[in-house]
This record gives C-alpha cells, structure tokens and sequence, in this order.
C-alpha cells in the first residue's frame, strides 16, 4: 500500500479512482449516445427519415443520465481536487465553452425535434448531428491537450486534432455498436458497416496515443519500458491487438440470422475504451495536472473528502441499481418513443 | 474595455438567469404532474389524464433546457471562479456532490421511465417513477440552495490558512437563511408552476378548447396560485427580517435607506442616486419600512452611508438594480395576488374564467419568471461586493488563466444561443398548445399560430 500511497493519506486515491470511474463511465454510456447523434449525420431524407426517429428512439430513455456522469466527473474534479481544477479547466478554457454549445445544442434539439413546428424539425435534426459532433471533437481535443501538458505547439495541437478525430470515430463506433444490439433490418445493417468504417479509425487513434503517451516524459516512459513497472502494461496493447482482431471478424459475419452475437460489438467497444482509458490512467498517476501537481497536492480536506466519500458509498450502489433497472426496463429492440 | 472580471460576471448571470427558469418550472410542475397522477389513479376521469399527457411534454421540454444549462454552469466554476473551490471547496464541495449523487442521477434516470415507460411499466411504477422524479428535482433545490444559503450567511467553518474548513455540518447545512431562502424559492417555483399551467391552459380555452383537460389544468393552476400567494408574501417577509438580522446592507439597499435612522419611510418609487447618496423622485409611505421592518412606526432601520469606509471605499451593494428589482418582484407579486384571488372567484362562482380574466391569464404565463429573475438579482447583487460574505470577495474569486478577449468570445457564444434557445422554447409551448386544442376540439386551426405572431393572433381568438 506504502508504494502507491507514498505515506499520505489514501483518501486523494480513492478519489483519484472514482474521477476515473465517471469519466470512464461517462465516455462509455455518452459515447454511445453522442455517437449515434454522430451517425445522424449519415442519413438522408425520406424513408432515412424513419431511421433517424429509430436511432433517437434508442437513446431516448436513457441520454440524460449518461450525461450526469459528466456532471459528477466534473464535479469530483472541483470538490476532490479544488487546487487542480483551476488549472486544468482555465487552459481548457475556450474547448470548454465550445464543448457545452455542443452539449446544449444536441440536448434540446432531442426534445425539440419531436415538439416543434414542422418546419423547424429539419433544423433541430441538424442540430442534434453538430451538436453531437462538436461535442465529440472538442472531447478529444482535450484529451490530446492533457496528454501534451496543455502546451500549445504546433505539433502538439496537430497531435489533438488528430485525437479529436479518433475521438469522434471510437464514439461514432461505439453508437454503431449499440445501434447493431437495439436496432434490426435495414438499420442494423447499416450500423454493420458505420461500425466496420469507424474501426479501423479507431485504431489509429490507439496507436497514436500509445506512441505520443511515453514521449510526454521520461517518468512515464519509464513506467512503459522498465522493470517491474512493464509487467503491468505489456497486457495492455496485445488485449487491445486481440479485441481488435475480434471485432474485425465479428463484423464481417454480422448480422447474423437470429441475431445472436449482436451484443458483441457493444461489448468489445466498451472493452477497448476500458483499456485505453487503464493506459492512460496508469501513465499519468499520480498526476492531477500532467507532471505537475499530484493528486494530493490538489486535494481537498481529509474531513471533507470522508463526508463525500461517505456519501458516494452510500449512494453510488444505489445509482447502478435504478440504472440497471432503466436499461432492463427498456431492453431489447427499440421501439417507437411514446409518452402514453 | 471590460476586464476578466466584469465580463465573467455578466457571464455567470447570463447562464444562472437562463438557467432557473427551467428548475423554477419543473420543480413544482413534476409535484403537479404527480397531482394529475393521482387524481386519475383515483377517479378514473380521463381529464386528469389529458392534463397529464399535455404538460409531461412541457416537463420534458423544460428538465431538458434546465440539465443543459445547469452543466454549463458546473463547468463555469472551474473555468471562470477557480479561486471559489480553491478558498471554500471544503464546504461547497460536499453540498454539490451531495447534489449531484442523492438528486440528479435519480431524477435523470427515472425521467427516462416517467417519460417513455408508461406502456413498459406496471402503474404502480409509474406512479413511483413520477413520484422520485419530483423528490429528485426538490432534493437538487435542497442542496443548491443550502450551498448559496451559506455563501450568504456563512457558518461552521472556521479559516485555516486562507481556506475555509468545515467544523460544523449541522450548522453550515441549517445556516441561518437556508430555511427561508429554500421555502421562498419552493414557493417561487409553485407559483411559477402554476401561472404557467393557468396560462397555458387559459390560452387553450380562448381558443374554444373546453375539453376536461383543459378544465382541471386550469382550475388547478389558479387554485395553486391562489393559495401559494398568500404564504409567498408571509415568506418573503420573514425572509427579508432574516435578511435584515444578517445582511443589513442589503437591506438598506432594497429599500433604497441611505440614513440610519426611526421613522424611515416605505419607499413605493426612486430614483436612487450614489453618487449624490440620495433619492430623486422619492414616493413613500411615512413610517412604512420601519413599521415593515421593525413592527413599530418609530423603529431605527440600518442606511447605506452605515457601509462607506472612512477612506470613502463603499462596501454596500449597488444600490439602484437591488432597489428597482426589488419592486419589479413585489409587483409581480401582488399583481398574483389580485389575479388569482379574481380568477379563482370566478371559477367558484360560474366555473370559468371568461374572455378578460383569461387574457389576462395567458399575459401572465410567464409572471413566475419575472418575480423569481427579479427576487434572484435582489438577492445576489444584494450579497456584492462578497461571494461568501465576509469570506471571499468576487474579484478574489475570478479567473487568472482565462483573458477577457476569451471570456468575450464565450459569453457573445452563450447568449446567442439562449436567446435562440428561449424564443424556441416559448414558441413551442403555444404550439403545442395549439396542437392540444385542435386534437381535442376536432377542427384544425385556419393557419399555423406561431406563424400569425402573438399580436394577430390575439386579434383572432378574440373576435
């Protein structure tokens, strides 16, 4: 325990851990739905018109919650770590703002596009497209800022637009993945071949982050390619080599006939962000601020950080649970949204 | 040239102003879309169910602009108010992840159910669903305003090395305005629900909709309304004592008093001018702040010129937006009070609201969201120039990273899209509305009425 904790207090890791748990959360469950917002984008008028309505149908139920996960990652960010979030947040700042202009605009056009006067529907639908898309970018291009230290070189920015791109396909991949698991027919097949499309994508996005990741520092490149530290990783890049490979079969043979096997692709996705995102949590502890303030320099109190933790014991069980209970509730194919 | 500071101020107030007319709406319209429920449940009259169907879709709407716009402002803490977590994170911290888990994951999720699940889910569920979704929306207002209670009115706390660390849960959750602000913002909500149901279902019955949905919506808006009003204004004034005892500037402000001093006048209108440190234009009542504020005509009320420092630094609030917002939200309040009481007369007497009282209905669908904007700037500009009194100045608080040439390009961005975004919304509501009234009156309107414009549409409706 001493090793990980360096003889502070425990309470900044566990804390550390469940900041690590909403983003990944978050990434997961909105991913998915930011990526079928994404894959709008890839349909037309008329009978794509039907599509469309299906797709949203999917993620009805279920989108307000998976943003909450933003909330509470954010939110863990300020209370856990109040001295961290400053820094982060202010060389964020202008993604930020474009990021929740994306978030609001796909937020309301969800609701509006079934609401409002006909004509205006076409604009909703396309707001829900960008907003979903601006979203995604703006995501992984701070991802690819943090990676770099906030530093804004010219490569270091072309480095985030690259992983503002690979962000949008590994969203666009994961909501086609959902698509195939709810949706049937000619939808389905179509979310077969977003998915195969995104893939490959997706993997050039790994690829870049995991050569672009051990460059940042010495002590990160350390923890990659030095004993011990490298028997915690080496799993890491052959699981993903192995899921990619999977995935890349699973795709050519879906769907199938009794559409067994659609869950496949959903699962696999979720299994390569889980990976990417060990790899980068693993490289950047105890870091809080890249190479600059650990976790328990940006911490809040001991005594406060027990009443949150306290409470998120609590009540985080709680939370899986009714969570559990939506996604059985509406399991299955997805219907028609209706409020009666 | 506006610097950081100014600018993330008019910033936060931008998002924050947007944001509350979307809780002050679904936290008590989720406890009236729970009445609807119920009342089915127990009379098995359709109507009930028409009311509820009809303002889901306006719930729906609302919670969506509400968690849109209350993310931007999470975010907003860190990016513009750092030096707010930094100096006082170990307070507010605990009451926002408070928030966040026991309030808004239940009512996100159960939404879902509440929304969609009504064909998927037992009634009893349902009903439950509905049920957590109204707990969720009260539970966030609980916390929120436990957090801003304390801004106001810090306690249990004491000051290690410039940052503040909790010492007393009991006493920062109970601080001294947290009951009173949360019982006057629930109250706000109710009210704001309820001119909003009046007004909307109002509108629907000009448009010669008489079907039972219409007729149980509107009795239970101008019944609601009817009955919050009267514990509003007893509320407020037990707030304002409240306010007196702890922040007297603001006070002072309110009531627009620049001398300490008994037999203070109530000030029905001004012109308060700071630099001259008087009013111009004064009407008031002899005696009436001290009578209000003391229960004694003679009683001494704090002034302004209590709060200038020797050197001349003022440290009160400004005095003119705290004055004239302060009258905007008591007009609007007894303006409730009068059309209320009328409207609910009416509907006892002869069971509808008829032409003048309904118009007067729909002109007020939205009052809740003038008093409670109004009522929000008394209190916060009110608290200036502190973020946490006596703890933290505002201008401690703002950003050192974020350049104002930054902060421009946000808050040009943010109010763009808001008034998009509210223009949309209100068009909405009366188009859906109106889509109401055709589906239940049978007959399909002559043109769009969002198209026709209000103006022509009320020269319509009412020929």
């Amino acid at each position: 325990m001493d090793v990980i904790t360096q003889g502070q207090s425990w309470l900044p890791i566990a804390f550390a851990g469940l900041l690590g748990l909403s983003i990944l959360l978050y990434v997961v469950l909105d991913g998915y739905d930011l990526g079928v917002g994404i894959l709008t984008g890839a349909l037309g008028a008329g009978e794509d018109a039907a599509h469309k309505d299906r797709m949203i149908a999917s993620i009805g139920p279920f989108w307000d919650a998976n943003e909450t996960w933003l909330v509470l990652a954010v939110g863990l960010l300020l209370v856990a770590f109040p001295f961290a979030q400053g820094v982060v947040l202010g060389a964020l700042y202008l993604p930020v703002a474009l990021m929740l202009l994306g978030l609001i605009l796909r937020g309301v056009a969800f609701d509006f596009r079934a609401k409002a006067v006909d004509g205006h529907r076409i604009w909703w639908d396309r707001a829900f497209f960008a907003g979903s898309t601006l979203a995604a970018l703006t995501q992984g291009y701070m991802l690819g800022l943090y990676i770099v230290g906030f530093e804004r070189t010219a490569v270091n920015v072309a480095f985030s637009l690259l992983t503002a791109v690979s962000l949008v396909a590994g969203y666009a991949f994961i909501g086609a993945s959902w698509l195939i698991l709810k949706a049937e027919g000619d939808l389905q097949r179509r979310a077969v071949r977003w998915a195969r499309g995104t893939l490959w994508l997706v993997a050039l996005g790994f690829v870049a982050v995991s050569i672009v990741t051990p460059l940042m520092s010495e002590r990160i490149f350390a923890k990659w390619f030095e004993l011990p530290w490298i028997v915690l990783l080496a799993p890491l890049p052959a699981t993903a080599a192995a899921i990619f490979v999977v995935l890349h079969l699973a795709l050519k043979a879906l769907p199938t006939r009794t559409d067994r096997f659609s869950w496949v692709p959903f699962a696999g996705a979720i299994a390569l962000f889980a990976l990417g995102f060990y790899g980068l949590a693993y490289s950047f502890f105890p870091y809080v601020v890249p190479e600059r303030m650990t976790i328990w320099e940006a911490a809040a109190a001991d005594a406060s950080l027990m009443i949150m933790l306290v409470g998120a014991c609590l009540v985080l069980p709680m939370i899986l649970g009714y969570t559990a209970l939506s996604y059985w509730i509406f399991k299955g194919k997805a219907g028609a949204l209706r409020y009666d | 040239m506006m610097d950081a500071l100014l600018l993330s101020r008019i910033q936060f107030g931008a998002n924050i102003t947007f944001h509350i007319l979307f809780p002050t709406i679904t936290i008590a319209l989720g406890w009236v879309l729970l009445f609807f429920k119920l009342r089915f449940n127990a009379t098995g009259d359709e109507s009930w169910m028409d009311a509820y169907r009809f303002f889901v879709k306006v719930f729906a709407l609302s919670f969506a602009l509400g968690v849109v716009s209350g993310i931007t402002m999470s975010f907003q803490f860190g990016t513009n108010w750092p030096g707010f977590m930094e100096t006082v994170g170990n307070v507010a911290g605990p009451l926002l992840a408070y928030e966040i888990l026991t309030a808004f994951f239940l009512e996100a999720t159960f939404l879902g159910i509440m929304l969609f699940g009504f064909r998927k889910v037992p009634n009893w569920l349902h009903t439950l669903a509905t049920v957590l979704v109204a707990f969720g929306t009260t539970m966030s207002a609980f916390w929120i305003l436990v957090l801003n209670s304390w801004m106001h009115t810090p306690a249990g706390y004491e000051v290690i090395d410039g940052v503040v660390h909790a010492t007393d849960w009991w006493a920062i959750v109970f601080n001294p305005s947290m009951p009173y602000r949360l019982a006057h913002m629930l109250l706000a909500s109710g009210l704001t629900a309820a001119f909003l149901v009046a007004g909307l279902s109002a509108w629907r019955w000009l448009r010669g909709d008489r079907s039972g949905g219409v007729r149980v919506a509107l009795r239970t808006g101008v019944v609601l309304a009817a009955g919050l009003i009267p514990l509003q204004i007893l509320a407020g004034d037990m707030h304002g004592l409240n306010t007196l005892e702890h922040q007297p500037a603001k006070v002072a402000a309110m009531e627009g008093n620049w001398e300490t001093r008994g037999n203070v006048p109530l000030v029905l209108f001004a012109v308060p001018d700071e630099e001259a440190r008087e009013n111009r234009l004064e009407i008031a009542i002899p005696n009436g702040a001290s009578l209000i504020l003391k229960h004694d005509p003679a009683g001494v009320v704090p002034g302004l010129n209590d709060f200038v420092a020797e050197d001349g630094t003022v440290k009160h609030p400004p005095v003119a937006p705290v004055f004239y917002a302060f009258r905007i939200m008591v007009g609007v309040g007894f303006l409730m009070l009068a059309v209320s009481w009328a409207t609910g007369w009416r509907l006892w007497k002869r069971g509808e609201p008829g032409t003048v009282l309904a118009w007067t209905l729909v002109a007020m669908t939205f009052s809740g969201w003038v008093a409670t904007i109004a009522g929000w700037y008394v209190t916060e500009i009110g608290r200036q120039p502190w973020l946490v009194t006596g703890v933290l100045t505002t201008a401690e608080a703002v950003t050192r990273t974020a350049g104002a040439g930054m902060v421009w390009t946000s808050l040009a961005m943010y109010l763009a899209i808001y008034v998009v975004l509210l223009a949309a919304y209100v068009g909405t509501l009366y188009h859906l509305a109106g889509k109401a009234t055709v589906a239940a009156t049978g007959r399909a309107a002559k043109t769009d009425p969002i198209a026709q414009g209000g103006e022509r549409l009320a020269a319509s409706a009412s020929a």
